[in-house]
């Protein structure tokens, strides 16, 4: 899987980045290039996936796929596919992950629902003390919380809580292994969880393999469950704050805010005694991100226009190469155009 | 009242362990205590009790939250309800209201981060504690694996005058270890009390290898033929992985154990091989902390382990039941080396305090060095505690030390390998004490009948067959 996700990202990256990019956008990167990138190449569902992922394990497979002759990597670090490699990427499957949306909080959603069902597993057992699951104790005090508002000293959390799992998992178009991995990574009263290692042996994979799949079938059941929000009030409470709904980074919100306020790019500069070209950043990020922000006082109508043809007539996205094309415009005016996206 | 009658009242037990009374009347005396009493030896006991004849609040001082919360459950078990934990899971109002009522808690168990807040240590100086008990005492060792600057902290505090008694409990004894705790804590003339350390159960076997090579094959061997439940020892996390493939292969349910794995990974393991679903495990050292399960066996060391005192805790994890058990420890030349390489592994060096002192001349945190990767937590936290402290030069001076008493640690390991004695009086020995009686089949060198002890292991257990999801959703919830 980790393999065929590389693939996918490679292939919309393909001749326009460096295969660092890649591996910034599956850490989930919070700098205006990636977030940029993002946007440009449409790789929101892989943001953020894998924030630990460790530089060996990606150069690996890059190495692998020289090897295989499906990827070709300049000195720059500059690459571009192969007929084999695109013939591979064609061959992998449509993957639903929601990087964008739960950049890794797919794993707190995981960590109050194991704390859950590890202590109602142990009421039901009618054993009192545990060892829990989750030491952290903002998962813990969460978990205390939700158990109160929903009464489970009455007993009858299992069998809602059990409804609304079936009912969810049953509906859910995932394969029963996927249903499985997750349901195996839960423990409870005698019921220890299974390893990483255990259950990619199970499944003849690799443990990172295991941990995608998860993922992934996390990111399908919180959608479900946001999209019918109605159905699953337990489920729902669990996902709370959860999904991502400010795009925004930090720092380019605070520019926003001035900007909404009515400073100049450059009196922004001045009062956050910050460079000029991270500004930049932040107003390329809006133009990516906020649908009410315009363009228009820093680029007409005719400029976009024509960004858009050169882009189309080179087959490209690269700045370097539309900078020649259009040498009148700089880059920024260059960037908010393409982050703003085809008029 | 009679403390029996006191212990029958407030706890429903008709006697005391070993060492209980003991502890519990020199406390009384207002002597400073040092008790080493093994985890699961009624350790807490020994402030609990008390704690209903002094009419004042006892204070707790633990390392570990987890710990610390399993101590207030457990009194709460026990109908006590003027118990709290002054700890960091607090809310900023909850721990206002606690300490605004600090004095009506009958025990009050805090962390050291906790205690060296001020508010925390003023509300404390104000009023008059019965006990204090500094669990878990070999924390404050720098001797210690567990060192605990925030530990050594606390010993400023609590050598002030009129403080209460101090009860140190720890379940490690060495004799430095022991030294360090007195020292630190200010301890007057304390009473130590010492558990008996000869396990008669266990049997202590040894088995001399030519190479590495042939100690694969025995393990191979001897891991296949023979029962467990049981822990397999090595060195690094890389062997665990190992050997636990290997051995899977062979149709073992074994798994491997390290600190390499995530919190849930570990846990699981150890879930396991308590419901009896692993007949092995492969573990580091990492292993074996808090681990209650009291079938184990046989427990094997591939490699030899740092010190006398790990020997012994990680042996002692076999035959908790009380019935035979067998300790094996394999040895080939040379082991020693590696032995020494890896103990001071974790030891900051004097690259390290050279470069300690180049970032901070640089003002740059020196954090950063752990940061980089460049040495270890626990390297850090002492480098870092040593440094504020002293100049580069006798810091420098310390770390040698360090390394040496670690090296002299292996030293008398190997001399428990290599003697021709009996090995249980060698270890006892090292402990301060005499060995009572030898058991039958009591170490190698005394002789033991390896076909009496060992089970020969039964082919037919299954590894566990993943049930659907729909009937694990079942069982987790409803438990059927």
């Amino acid at each position: 899987m980790f393999h065929q996700i590389l693939l996918q990202i490679f292939q919309k990256l393909n001749k326009e980045r460096t295969i660092s990019a890649a591996y910034h956008v599956l850490r989930g990167k919070r700098s205006g290039q990636t977030i940029q990138d993002i946007g440009l190449f449409q790789l929101h569902q892989y943001f953020g996936l894998l924030p630990k992922l460790s530089r060996t394990t990606f150069d690996e497979a890059v190495n692998l796929f020289m090897q295989n002759s499906w990827l070709n990597v300049q000195e720059s670090g500059h690459f571009y596919m192969e007929t084999l490699g695109l013939q591979r990427a064609q061959q992998t499957p449509t993957f639903f992950f929601d990087g964008w949306h739960y950049r890794g909080n797919e794993h707190v959603f995981f960590a109050r629902l194991s704390l859950i069902v590890q202590s109602l597993s142990h009421q039901a057992a009618a054993v009192r003390t545990f060892s829990p699951i989750s030491r952290d104790t903002m998962i813990q005090a969460w978990v205390r919380t939700f158990l109160q508002a929903h009464h489970y000293k009455e007993g009858h959390l299992q069998q809602q809580l059990l409804t609304e799992c079936n009912h969810v998992l049953t509906i859910l178009p995932v394969s029963d292994a996927s249903k499985q991995l997750v349901l195996y990574r839960l423990s409870g009263y005698q019921l220890p969880g299974w390893t990483w290692q255990q259950l990619a042996d199970e499944r003849k994979e690799t443990v990172l393999d295991s941990q995608l799949a998860f993922i992934e079938t996390l990111h399908i059941l919180l959608n479900e469950v946001h999209q019918k929000i109605d159905d699953y009030p337990l489920l729902g409470h669990v996902a709370e704050g959860l999904k991502v709904k400010i795009l925004l980074t930090d720092s380019a919100q605070q520019t926003a805010q001035l900007y909404e306020q009515g400073y100049s790019m450059e009196q922004i500069v001045q009062m956050r005694k910050l460079k000029q070209s991270t500004i930049e950043d932040h107003f390329v990020e809006l133009a990516m991100y906020e649908p009410n922000f315009s363009i228009g006082p820093f680029v007409s109508y005719d400029e976009a226009q024509k960004v858009w043809q050169a882009s189309k007539q080179y087959q490209t996205k690269k700045l370097k190469i539309l900078h020649e094309a259009l040498n009148d415009m700089s880059y920024f005016q260059l960037r908010l155009v393409l982050a703003k996206g085809e008029v | 009242m009679e403390l029996e009658q006191l212990l029958h009242k407030h706890f429903g037990y008709s006697s005391f362990r070993p060492g209980q009374k003991e502890v519990i009347e020199a406390l009384l005396q207002e002597q400073d205590v040092i008790a080493l009493l093994p985890t699961g030896m009624g350790k807490s006991l020994c402030y609990q009790l008390p704690a209903y004849t002094l009419e004042k609040p006892v204070l707790i001082v633990s390392p570990l939250l987890s710990l610390m919360q399993d101590q207030v459950e457990e009194l709460k078990r026990f109908g006590e309800k003027r118990v709290v934990a002054l700890n960091s899971f607090l809310s900023l109002t909850e721990k206002r209201y606690v300490l605004h009522y600090l004095e009506q808690y009958r025990f009050i168990f805090t962390s050291p981060e906790m205690l060296l807040q001020q508010q925390v240590q003023e509300k404390l100086a104000q009023m008059k504690l019965g006990l204090i008990v500094v669990d878990e005492a070999h924390c404050i060792s720098q001797w210690g694996f567990d060192f605990r600057p925030d530990y050594l902290r606390i010993g400023d505090w609590l050598s002030r005058e009129n403080r209460p008694p101090i009860l140190a409990l720890s379940a490690t004894a060495t004799k430095k270890v022991v030294r360090d705790i007195r020292e630190t804590l200010s301890l007057k003339a304390p009473f130590e009390f010492m558990y008996n350390v000869d396990r008669p159960n266990i049997h202590l076997g040894r088995v001399v290898v030519e190479d590495k090579a042939d100690k694969a094959r025995w393990l191979m061997h001897h891991v296949t033929e023979t029962a467990g439940p049981g822990i397999l020892y090595v060195s690094s996390r890389k062997r665990a992985q190992q050997y636990s493939e290997a051995l899977l292969q062979e149709g073992v349910r074994v798994a491997a154990y390290h600190a390499g794995y995530g919190v849930e990974d570990r846990q699981f393991i150890q879930q396991q091989f308590i419901a009896g679903e692993l007949d092995w495990i492969v573990a580091t050292n990492a292993f074996g902390m808090g681990i209650n399960k009291l079938d184990i066996r046989q427990v094997i060391h591939e490699s030899m382990p740092a010190n006398i005192e790990n020997y012994m805790q990680e042996i002692g994890r076999a035959g908790r039941d009380g019935h035979s058990a067998l300790a094996i420890l394999l040895y080939a030349e040379g082991d020693e080396e590696l032995a020494k390489f890896v103990v001071t592994g974790d030891l900051p060096t004097l690259h390290h305090v050279d470069r300690y002192q180049e970032l901070l001349s640089q003002q740059i945190q020196p954090i950063q060095m752990l940061k980089n990767g460049e040495l270890s937590e626990t390297a850090f936290r002492v480098l870092d505690y040593w440094l504020q402290r002293e100049s580069s030069e006798q810091v420098k001076v310390r770390l040698n030390h360090l390394a040496l008493e670690k090296y002299n640690a292996v030293n008398e390991m190997l001399q428990i390998i290599q003697t021709k004695d009996c090995i249980r009086e060698h270890l006892v020995g090292y402990f301060g004490q005499k060995l009572q009686k030898k058991p039958e089949n009591c170490c190698e060198n005394c002789g033991i009948h390896y076909d009496v002890i060992k089970k020969v292991r039964l082919k037919e257990k299954k590894k566990v067959e993943m049930a659907t999801w729909e009937s694990r959703l079942q069982q987790l919830l409803m438990g059927n």
